[in-house]
C-alpha cells in the first residue's frame, strides 16, 4: 500500500498503531486499599479492597510488580493467586502505622493497625504475567 | 716538744669537733628538707594517682554514656535500625501452616511498631487516682503513629506458636528531606 505522497511506511505505522492500542486496552487502572490490626499481639482483622478507578489516576510510575498472570485479566484473582508476594510488595511501598497500648492496674491491652491508604496502581496483563505499579 | 705536738693533735680534734658542731645543724636541715620533700612526693604521687582513677572512671562513665545516647541523623550519614518483632498464633486455626501465617503478620506488625517506636519516638499518658491513700486506679496509656517504608524481614522463627520476625531498616537524611 501507498499513500496519495508516496509515504512506504504508511503500512508499517499502521500496524504498529494497532499493536499498541491491542496492548494498552489491556491495561488498567485500579484502587487498592489494605489495613490490617493487630490486637494483642494475634492478628483480628485484615481488609484489602480493590476497585476499578472511576477516572483517570495521576502520578508517575513507581516501582513495579511482576506477577504470573493465569488469571485472565482479573486482578482480584491474580492477587488473592499471590497473595504473600502482593502484601510484602505493599509492606515495602509502606504502611501507616498507629498502635495505641493501654495498661490498666497492671493488665495491658495494645492494638495495632496498619494501614495502606488507597493508592492507584497500573496494572498492565500480558499473557504470561502481569506488570502492577503505583501511581503517585 | 711532745706538748706541743699534743696541743697541735687537741686543736685539730678540737677544731674537726667544732667543725662538726657547725655543720651538724645543717645536714639536719637539709635531712628534714628531704624528709618533707619525699613526704611531698608521695602525697603528689598518691594524688596523681587518684585523678588518674577519676580520668578513668570519667572515661568509663563517658563511653557508656555515648553508647546509651540517641543517634541523631546527620546529612550524607545513615542509622541502621534492627527490631525484633512477637506474634502469636490465634487458638483456633484450622492449620499449623494457617498459625503461622497468622502469627506471622501479627510479629511484622509488631516490628513496624518497635520502628516506629525508635525512629519516631512514643506519645506516652499516665494517670493515677488515689483515694484515701491507696492507689484506686492507675492507667498509662501509648500511642505511636508512624509511616514505614523500606523495611526488610531477615529473619523469621516460629516455636510453639510464638513467631518472631527480626526486621531491618537504614534510614538517611534524604528521606526526611521535603
Amino acid at each position: 500500500m501507498r499513500s496519495r505522497d508516496g509515504n512506504d511506511n504508511l503500512p508499517f505505522r499502521l500496524c504498529s498503531i494497532i499493536l499498541f492500542f491491542s496492548l494498552t486496552l489491556n491495561a488498567g487502572e485500579y484502587l487498592i486499599s489494605y489495613k490490617y490490626i493487630v490486637k494483642d499481639a494475634i492478628l483480628y482483622n485484615e481488609t484489602m479492597n480493590i476497585s476499578h478507578a472511576m477516572k483517570e489516576c495521576d502520578g508517575t510510575p513507581q516501582k513495579e510488580l511482576i506477577l504470573e498472570n493465569t488469571s485472565d485479566g482479573n486482578l482480584k484473582k491474580l492477587i488473592s493467586k499471590n497473595s504473600e508476594e502482593f502484601i510484602d510488595y505493599i509492606h515495602k511501598l509502606g504502611l501507616n502505622v498507629e498502635h495505641n497500648e493501654i495498661t490498666s492496674n497492671f493488665q495491658n491491652s495494645s492494638t495495632t493497625i496498619l494501614t495502606m491508604k488507597t493508592t492507584c496502581f497500573k496494572v498492565d496483563f500480558n499473557d504470561n504475567f502481569a506488570r502492577i505499579t503505583p501511581l503517585k | 716538744m711532745k706538748y706541743s705536738m699534743l696541743l697541735i693533735a687537741l686543736l685539730s680534734v678540737s677544731s674537726l669537733i667544732g667543725a662538726e658542731h657547725i655543720h651538724s645543724p645543717d645536714t639536719q636541715a637539709m635531712k628534714h628538707i628531704i624528709e618533707k620533700t619525699n613526704a611531698e612526693l608521695a602525697h603528689a604521687h598518691a594524688q596523681t594517682a587518684e585523678a588518674r582513677a577519676e580520668t578513668r572512671q570519667a572515661q568509663a562513665y563517658l563511653a557508656k554514656a555515648n553508647a546509651t545516647a540517641e543517634q541523631i541523623l546527620k546529612e550524607n550519614k545513615s542509622i541502621h535500625i534492627s527490631v525484633v518483632g512477637q506474634g502469636v498464633a490465634p487458638m483456633n486455626t484450622s492449620s499449623p501452616a494457617q498459625a503461622y501465617a497468622l502469627a506471622k503478620r501479627a510479629a511484622v506488625a509488631d516490628a513496624y511498631r518497635a520502628i516506629a517506636e525508635k525512629v519516631k519516638g512514643v506519645r506516652i499518658d499516665g494517670q493515677d487516682l488515689i483515694k484515701n491513700m491507696m492507689v484506686k486506679r492507675s492507667i498509662i496509656r501509648t500511642s505511636v503513629k508512624a509511616m514505614v517504608r523500606n523495611a526488610n524481614v531477615v529473619e523469621t522463627t516460629f516455636k510453639e506458636g510464638l513467631c518472631e520476625v527480626e526486621m531491618e531498616m537504614t534510614i538517611s537524611h534524604s528521606d526526611f528531606v521535603q
